[in-house]
């Protein structure tokens, strides 16, 4: 098709907006899927996706419209993800784009994934295409909406497509936005070829399946390409596109996007954001995008220390499909074999840790999870820390930077003052309010990532009783007062429980994890002292006191055996407990805790 | 030649009139001809195991034997004089305080038996109906009485500590009326709280607390207040009248020596469901299902769940272990001599450890554990387990399959 027929958008919504709904009723119309295919929300393939009603990958489809002009276009929706943890992802996805429809619950109206999501297509300079869904439900209140459209996104409201993804109403003139209102892909006027790199995942049988997006050039079967990431020169294999099930197709034009094969083995071999080029006459690499940083880090390891193996085996297989996903192998005293692993966000996190469990059948614990400080010593050299177990000694500490968070806050206006009370005890600032409508308002604030980590978001909806929203963008790093914050079990440092900790927080912190340790470390045949410490100097002492007895029951004839095998199994279950200043904790303890804190 | 006999047989009777909140022992109410069918099968295993049994102790427990009829004793201390197996130096029969006639101690004593073992628990009323004991504590002072007019010069009771309830003063008159009573010997143990038993749900349920502070006041006052009234301790949960002139090194010439035996390694027959044995390095029990076992006795077989061959390592394990619950620990001759194993080398760093921990104290003749070292009993006898031998097999046979129980 002509790149002047060629529409390449994304759709963008805060949550259960329709963006889901909408796409199918955009497939549907377009004949893309016959009815009898349509399966409910079909974009979104891996179960856990539908589950939580979220998109991880990016899924292109090709759709073939008739517009009311009588002309063929070639609409590629390529979906996103719908969480600012893959905020990364998104805009990958959006800069395959030159248009975005931005859904907005007619009777929601705008809310803080909203507002983010609309931040990073502006960035990219994409069209955007205001649609007010729900039209139809009987609380819908579409001036309210197009109100919210003007004050907070700063778009007219006259440009929002009124719609129905639910009752197929406003479908026709989305398509016709469209086609009116995204601009048509330019060549870049390179010499060759130039496809950008927008995703991948892996298939059995035709190895890593390539997500391209073709700026300048074409890209055909038998073609000779230059990875330039790798340096290695392959043959295309198969070149398609999706409807949404992959089909081939002879070629991939200037604007078209779909995928390649090139008989590619190794996903490592395969980055996201590089350029494929044409191999004897290479054009100059397209911007690509930032490389990808894990912003929060965790240990993950086995319940049962055997499964070592198999679980660096499942995280392998994990990341095939999920190039945002780092792990390394990382060992602690208290759990073993495990593996250290980045993420880029809380949710993703979520999303890796029950994809184990599920798909996997893993039994696993993670760690307290971290984000990445940056750490400036004595001598100047800066150096990146994310777990804490490794913070260099503090005598070569200059100062210790942590990463912030620019969030938005949208709540029923009767939670403001909650809600300022949760941000400020999150060490976070409020830099502006604005009124959203007559109900709500928007809290745009920055605050330490390390605090939104565990129950910010979960608190914000118990606080607002679930009207709240959240989102946050990484805004950068700010240099902090924060300590490392120890446990220890008789004098011993047990790694799994170090955190890095605000100064203001530490204290609480480790008063409550050295009670809550109390509770779960058995007695021993001595006493055992639990002690939370920062910097050597100790803040909160718990004492187990120990044992004094085993029990004194019968022991005769027949019970000798059953005696002697309930005996052996508590010394097998000892060594299967971790001894920490010769303190027998099972692991269980360790993970009661760390489920908990 | 055919083999020494076995010396030593135990006998379970599987029936109770009513489960006790805290048993976890293997018994049930007699239903319809069951304990006739039980006495049948039993005379049969007896004689069974007949050629190879002449014990000097037999020990009846259950359950409660005391829960058979005249006539059904009549059957069985027949069956066990027509096989050879009465006139033991020790024969004891458990009795629950409810079910103690005249005529059956009186039949008892006649056809041998000289040692009474009485489940008493308690003195306290209350704490009876707590742990859903069938007898008052008036049954206690009469049956006693009966016992002694037949005849029963050596008589044991158990006593419970530690009930949920029980105060130290309500423990203190425990002892204080167990002695006055005047045994013979004492058994005394703390409550344990068995999976499946009512007990248990009753603590999982958060109904009671354990308070481990009390239950250590209590064993220490049982300790000291029979001491102070001459019995001698000689395992962790019993306790012997001394005898004047007796040697206070030796084992008390009161004790137990049934139980003596399994602490010090004789083999042993158990007849009767549920029951353990252990013959010639062979370890085996009988079905814990009355009817099954019955079934199987029935056939002409013996109604063994499961056998397994201790290697000798593993059993030495098992006998340093389970010795040291025993105040005189184990002599190094002795040791050796049951179990061909050098305890003193053998188990050099678990000696040593214990003694480091203050649990334990080597003498010139032996190693035992100390008084604070007994409280710690089953921890010591962890360290001195020994892991099965990865040579020796642990057989699971189907039910009923013969074993070879006797040498050929
Ligand atoms: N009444 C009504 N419900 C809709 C409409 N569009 C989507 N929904 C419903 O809103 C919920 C969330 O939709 P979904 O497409 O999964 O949202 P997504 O999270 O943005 O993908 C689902 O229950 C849909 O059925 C609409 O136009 N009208
Ligand atoms: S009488 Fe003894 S065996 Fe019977 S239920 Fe009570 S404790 Fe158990
Ligand atoms: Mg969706």
């Amino acid at each position: 098709m002509d790149a002047a027929h060629i529409r390449n958008f994304s759709i963008i919504a805060h949550i259960d907006h329709g963006k889901t709904t909408l796409s199918d009723r955009l497939l549907h119309r377009t004949g893309t899927v016959a009815t009898r295919d349509m399966e409910e929300q079909l974009l979104d393939a891996m179960d856990l996706e539908k589950e939580r009603g979220i998109t991880i990958k990016a899924h292109p489809v090709t759709m073939i419209y008739r517009a009311r002009n009588g002309e063929d276009y070639e609409l590629n929706l390529i979906d996103t993800p719908g969480h600012v943890d893959f905020a990364y992802e998104v805009s990958r996805s959006l800069s395959a784009c030159e248009g975005a429809l931005l859904i907005i619950d007619a009777a929601q109206g705008v809310e803080a994934q909203t507002v983010a999501n609309v931040h990073l297509a502006m960035k990219q300079n994409l069209h955007i295409i205001p649609v007010i869904n729900k039209i139809d439900l009987p609380h819908a209140n579409i001036p309210q909406a197009k109100q919210q459209l003007e004050d907070i996104i700063a778009i007219p409201a006259e440009e929002a497509v009124l719609a129905s993804a639910k009752e197929g109403i406003g479908i026709e003139d989305i398509l016709e936005a469209i086609v009116q209102r995204v601009p048509a892909p330019k060549p870049t006027g390179e010499k060759s070829l130039q496809a950008l790199i927008f995703d991948s995942y892996f298939d059995t049988y035709k190895g890593v399946v390539i997500l391209v997006r073709v700026f300048n050039g074409e890209l055909r079967p038998g073609m000779m390409v230059k990875l330039p990431h790798s340096g290695k020169t392959v043959e295309i294999k198969e070149v398609g596109s999706f409807k949404p099930k992959p089909y081939t197709r002879e070629k991939l034009e200037v604007g078209e996007t779909g995928y390649i094969t090139a008989n590619i083995k190794s996903p490592r071999e395969v980055k996201v954001g590089d350029t494929i080029l044409d191999s004897r006459n290479p054009a100059a690499e397209l911007p690509g995008f930032q490389e990808i940083h894990p912003m929060v880090f965790s240990g993950i390891y086995p319940i049962n220390t055997a499964d070592y193996e198999a679980l660096k085996q499942s995280m392998a297989k994990l990341q095939l499909n999920d190039s945002a996903l780092t792990f390394q192998t990382e060992s602690s005293a208290a759990l073993g074999f495990g593996l250290r692993c980045g993420f880029l966000g809380l949710l993703h996190m979520e999303i890796v840790q029950e994809r184990l469990r599920r798909e996997f059948d893993m039994d696993i614990i993670a760690t307290y999870p971290s984000v990445v400080y940056r750490v400036r010593m004595t001598d100047g050299v800066e150096k990146e820390v994310d777990n804490p177990a490794f913070l260099p000694d503090v005598t070569y500490i200059d100062t210790i930077f942590e990463p912030v968070v620019k969030a938005f806050v949208i709540c029923p206006s009767e939670n403001i003052g909650d809600l300022m009370g949760l941000i400020s005890e999150k060490r976070g600032v409020i830099n502006q309010t604005e009124t959203i409508d007559s109900r709500r308002v928007m809290l745009t604030c920055r605050i330490p990532m390390n605090e939104i980590l565990i129950d910010f978001h979960d608190r914000i909806k118990s606080i607002t009783r679930g009207y709240g929203s959240m989102d946050y963008e990484p805004d950068g790093y700010e240099g902090s007062e924060m300590v490392k914050l120890d446990m220890l079990v008789n004098g011993e440092v047990m790694d799994a429980f170090s955190s890095l900790v605000h100064r203001s927080k530490a204290e609480n912190r480790g008063r409550t994890l050295a009670a809550k340790l109390k509770d779960v470390i058995p007695k021993q045949q001595f006493q055992v002292a639990i002690q939370a410490a920062i910097g050597g100097k100790i803040i909160a002492r718990e004492t187990v006191s120990a044992m004094r007895k085993d029990v004194t029951a019968k022991c005769y004839g027949g019970d000798i055996s059953r005696k002697r095998k309930l005996l052996e199994k508590q010394k097998e279950g000892k060594k299967r407990m971790k001894s920490m200043g010769s303190v027998d904790i099972p692991q269980e303890a360790f993970i009661e805790v760390l489920k908990t804190s | 030649m055919p083999p020494e006999p076995v010396r030593s047989l135990y006998i379970h009777v599987p029936f109770c009139a009513h489960k006790c909140e805290y048993c976890a022992f293997y018994s049930a109410p007699p239903g319809g001809d069951q304990v006739q069918r039980y006495v049948a099968a039993l005379v049969r295993e007896l004689e069974w195991i007949s050629d190879d049994c002449r014990p000097d102790t037999v020990f009846f427990g259950g359950g409660t034997p005391s829960l058979l009829t005249l006539a059904q004793w009549e059957t069985v201390l027949g069956a066990m004089h027509r096989l050879g197996l009465a006139g033991p130096a020790e024969w004891t029969v458990e009795c629950n305080p409810a079910t103690v006639s005249a005529d059956k101690a009186r039949l008892l004593r006649d056809a041998g038996v000289n040692r009474i073992s009485m489940g008493v628990q308690s003195f306290d009323g209350a704490l009876l109906e707590r742990l859903g004991r069938i007898h008052t504590r008036d049954q206690v002072f009469r049956s006693f009485d009966i016992l002694r007019q037949a005849g029963f010069s050596n008589v044991n009771i158990d006593l419970m500590f530690a009930i949920p309830g029980q105060t130290l003063d309500v423990w203190r008159s425990t002892i204080a009326e167990a002695l006055r009573l005047g045994t013979e010997h004492l058994s005394c143990y703390e409550v344990i709280y068995e999976d499946d038993t009512p007990l248990y749900e009753q603590l999982k349920a958060g109904q009671f607390d354990v308070d481990e502070d009390l239950t250590c006041t209590m064993y220490d006052e049982l300790v000291d207040r029979l001491a102070d009234a001459g019995f001698r301790q000689y395992e962790i949960a019993n306790f012997a009248r001394s005898v004047p002139g007796e040697s206070p090194d030796a084992i008390p010439s009161r004790a137990c020596r049934h139980n003596v035996g399994y602490w010090r390694g004789r083999d042993s027959y158990g007849l009767g469901p549920s029951a353990s044995e252990y013959v010639r390095g062979l370890r085996a029990r009988n079905w814990a299902n009355t009817t099954l076992y019955c079934e199987q006795l029935e056939r002409g077989r013996r109604a063994k769940e499961f056998a397994e061959a201790l290697s000798p390592l593993a059993r030495a394990g098992e006998l340093a272990a389970f010795g040291l619950r025993m105040n005189a620990g184990w002599p190094f001759a002795e040791f050796r001599e049951r179990t061909g194993f050098d305890l003193k080398t053998g188990w050099a760093e678990e000696i040593r450890n214990l003694c480091a921990r203050g649990w334990g104290e080597v003498t010139d003749t032996a190693f035992r554990l100390t008084r604070s070292g007994l409280r710690f009993a089953d921890t010591a006898a962890a360290l001195m387990l020994r892991p099965e031998a990865p040579a020796s097999e642990n057989a699971r046979p189907s039910a009923g399959s013969r074993i070879p129980l006797k040498a050929a």
